[in-house]
């Protein structure tokens, strides 16, 4: 089973290829070149570093939101096309999981925090004892201060006491949230504050285990929010 | 016998979600053109996040269809065709992205068109032997330009739209007549039932002799000319619409005659959106006919944007071998013609 994952909804842009449960091959980059560029680029690396082509790929991992509305559509753009010219299936993950699931075995709260611009985050809250993080909220589009809310309830339910915050949804208003979380909360490690590819393919390939697949007709971004104009017309009055 | 070249076009430059299959840059095999004309009504206008999300749902079907519709398979095709610019950069994304990884895929080149270059070859669908130097008018929402063509695939911008873009005119001014959305066929009806020259209008930049539009002025005096009227005087909106017309079309056409006879040119095409208005190609043939300059404009349906234009123009980047490598970016602007 191959798996090949793909990722640009946020900033970074991240290509893995998973090979039976082993990672074989990422490519991570998190500088300049936008994402129209890097990309496909990227993906032909990948598959050539580890002598493989399309045809001996099993299915196309690809995050499809909560991020950036246009680096997401670059990459589920990508992966229809594989999708469609190879009649491979399509696993999509959403990106909160694949940030969360950068860190498993806690008895923290994972909280993966996107910075959504406009004063919010993307972010939901996970429980992290699990080999799998399991989300216990929506994926939100929310204030900083309406996450920390959500995250405390969510803690009282649970009766836990600490979170883990990660994402680059953090930087911004590190402050606020040291402030209002004090000691309860402590910050992943640099290297896991952004989504990676190679946790994309995890996913995929417990997707495509369980047969949860779509083609390059069915899948479709996971924006949460509506277009501004929606907005503007009322239609995002609930 | 020369073997045949099959490409496959895809356009997501605007509000169309197209693609087309092309013979030799001449025969169109399917031409699919998945129209977001009346989502983007509800608005009064493109929006370019909502045309994007169009384009990234619809994509694959219309990819799909365009391959049905021929009675060809993936792998029969040549190449990938792709508009990468001008146009809506977040809309171009996703043609452009799609149709890198389905060349990749396929292991098929990828080749970028220039989506005025594609209007202008729509003419080259339809016409055959069309002679060269040539002059062309690209006329739609976001262009209004003069280019002179010394040979095939050579384009050399002679004037253009310094603000408004005719096609952009007439959907404000229909707007603000109250006409309706899409501008250019809201303002050909009511004009049909007006009288152009019962109030006059200027043909601005006219007398100039440069091939350098504006239009912005014109709209300007158009809405200040309704506000005038239209309480008490028994001019109407239609006459107002008709007037409009009249003085867009006659500068369109009088600059392009212009261009022909200072550039010696041996043809004129019209191309784009606008070039589908009824009295802009009834003028033009006229004009056209008293010079004696053959004249070649495409039929309705590939005035519009579609994906046949982008597939017949790269028939041309095909045969000289200019391909784009997978690093190739969508721009927005004209940043070169
Ligand atoms: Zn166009």
């Amino acid at each position: 089973m191959l798996i090949l994952a793909i990722d640009s909804a946020t900033p970074v842009a991240g290509v893995a290829l998973m090979e039976k449960g082993n990672l074989i091959k990422e490519e991570f980059v998190n500088y300049k070149k936008t994402h129209s560029e890097s990309l496909m680029p990227m993906i032909d690396r990948v598959l050539r570093g580890c002598d493989c082509g399309i045809s001996d790929l099993s299915a196309v991992a690809v995050t499809i939101g909560p991020g950036s509305f246009t680096g997401l559509r670059i990459g589920l753009a990508a992966a229809k096309g594989i999708g469609l010219a190879s009649a491979r299936p399509l696993l999509g993950i959403n990106t909160l999981d694949a940030l969360a699931y950068n860190i498993i075995g806690s008895d923290a709260l994972l909280c993966p925090l996107l910075d959504a611009r406009k004063q919010e985050l993307y972010t939901a809250i996970y429980d992290g004892s699990y080999s799998c993080p399991l989300a216990l909220t929506e994926s939100l589009a929310c204030s900083p201060k309406k996450f920390v809310d959500t995250a405390l309830e969510v803690a009282a339910e649970q009766g836990k006491d600490s979170f883990i915050l990660l994402g680059n949804g953090y930087y911004p208003y590190k402050d606020f949230f040291h402030e209002a979380l004090g000691d309860s909360m402590t910050i992943a490690a640099e290297h896991l504050m952004l989504p990676r590819a190679a946790a994309v393919a995890s996913l995929g390939m417990r997707k495509l285990e369980k047969g949860e697949i779509q083609d390059a007709f069915q899948i479709r971004p996971f924006y949460i929010r509506l277009s501004e104009a929606e907005y503007r017309l009322g239609k995002g009055v609930f | 016998m020369k073997k045949d070249i099959l490409i496959l076009g895809i356009e997501t430059s605007c509000d169309e979600t197209a693609a087309a299959i092309v013979r030799n840059g001449e025969d169109i095999l399917s031409n699919i053109i998945n129209s977001q004309v009346k989502i983007h009504q509800e608005f009064g206008g493109i929006v370019p996040e909502i045309a994007s999300r169009k384009h990234i749902e619809n994509i694959a079907a219309v990819v799909d269809l365009g391959f049905k519709e021929a009675g060809l398979d993936y792998r029969d095709i040549d190449a990938v065709a792709v508009t990468n610019t001008p146009g809506l950069v977040g809309a171009l994304l996703v043609g452009l992205s799609f149709a890198k990884s389905f060349a990749y895929t396929l292991d098929k080149p990828l080749i970028a068109v220039n989506h005025l270059h594609g209007h202008i070859y729509a003419n080259f669908l339809e016409h055959r032997n069309i002679e060269f130097p040539a002059v062309s008018l690209v006329v739609s929402g976001g262009h209004t330009s003069l280019i002179y063509m010394k040979d095939t695939g050579q384009f050399e911008l002679i004037g253009q739209s310094r603000d408004d873009a005719a096609g952009e005119a007439f959907d404000k001014v229909a707007r603000f007549l109250g006409l309706g959305y899409p501008g250019g066929p809201a303002i050909q009806e009511a004009a049909r039932n007006g009288k152009a020259g019962l109030v006059k209008l200027p043909r601005v930049f006219l007398d100039r002799n440069d091939f350098e539009f504006s239009f912005s002025g014109l709209k300007t005096a158009a809405m200040n000319l309704w506000n005038k009227v239209k309480k008490g005087s028994n001019c109407t909106v239609n006459d107002i619409a008709a007037e409009f017309q009249a003085a867009l079309v006659e500068v369109l056409v009088e600059k392009s005659i212009g261009a022909v006879q200072k550039y010696q040119a041996k043809s004129l095409m019209i191309a784009g959106g606008v070039a589908a208005n009824e009295k802009l190609r009834t003028m033009m043939k006229n004009r056209a006919q008293d010079e004696g300059i053959p004249l070649y404009y495409p039929s309705l349906l590939l005035c519009t944007d579609n994906a046949a234009m982008i597939a017949g123009n790269a028939y041309y980047h095909y045969i000289h071998g200019h391909f784009a490598p997978l690093d190739t970016n969508a721009y927005p602007g004209l940043s070169s013609l």
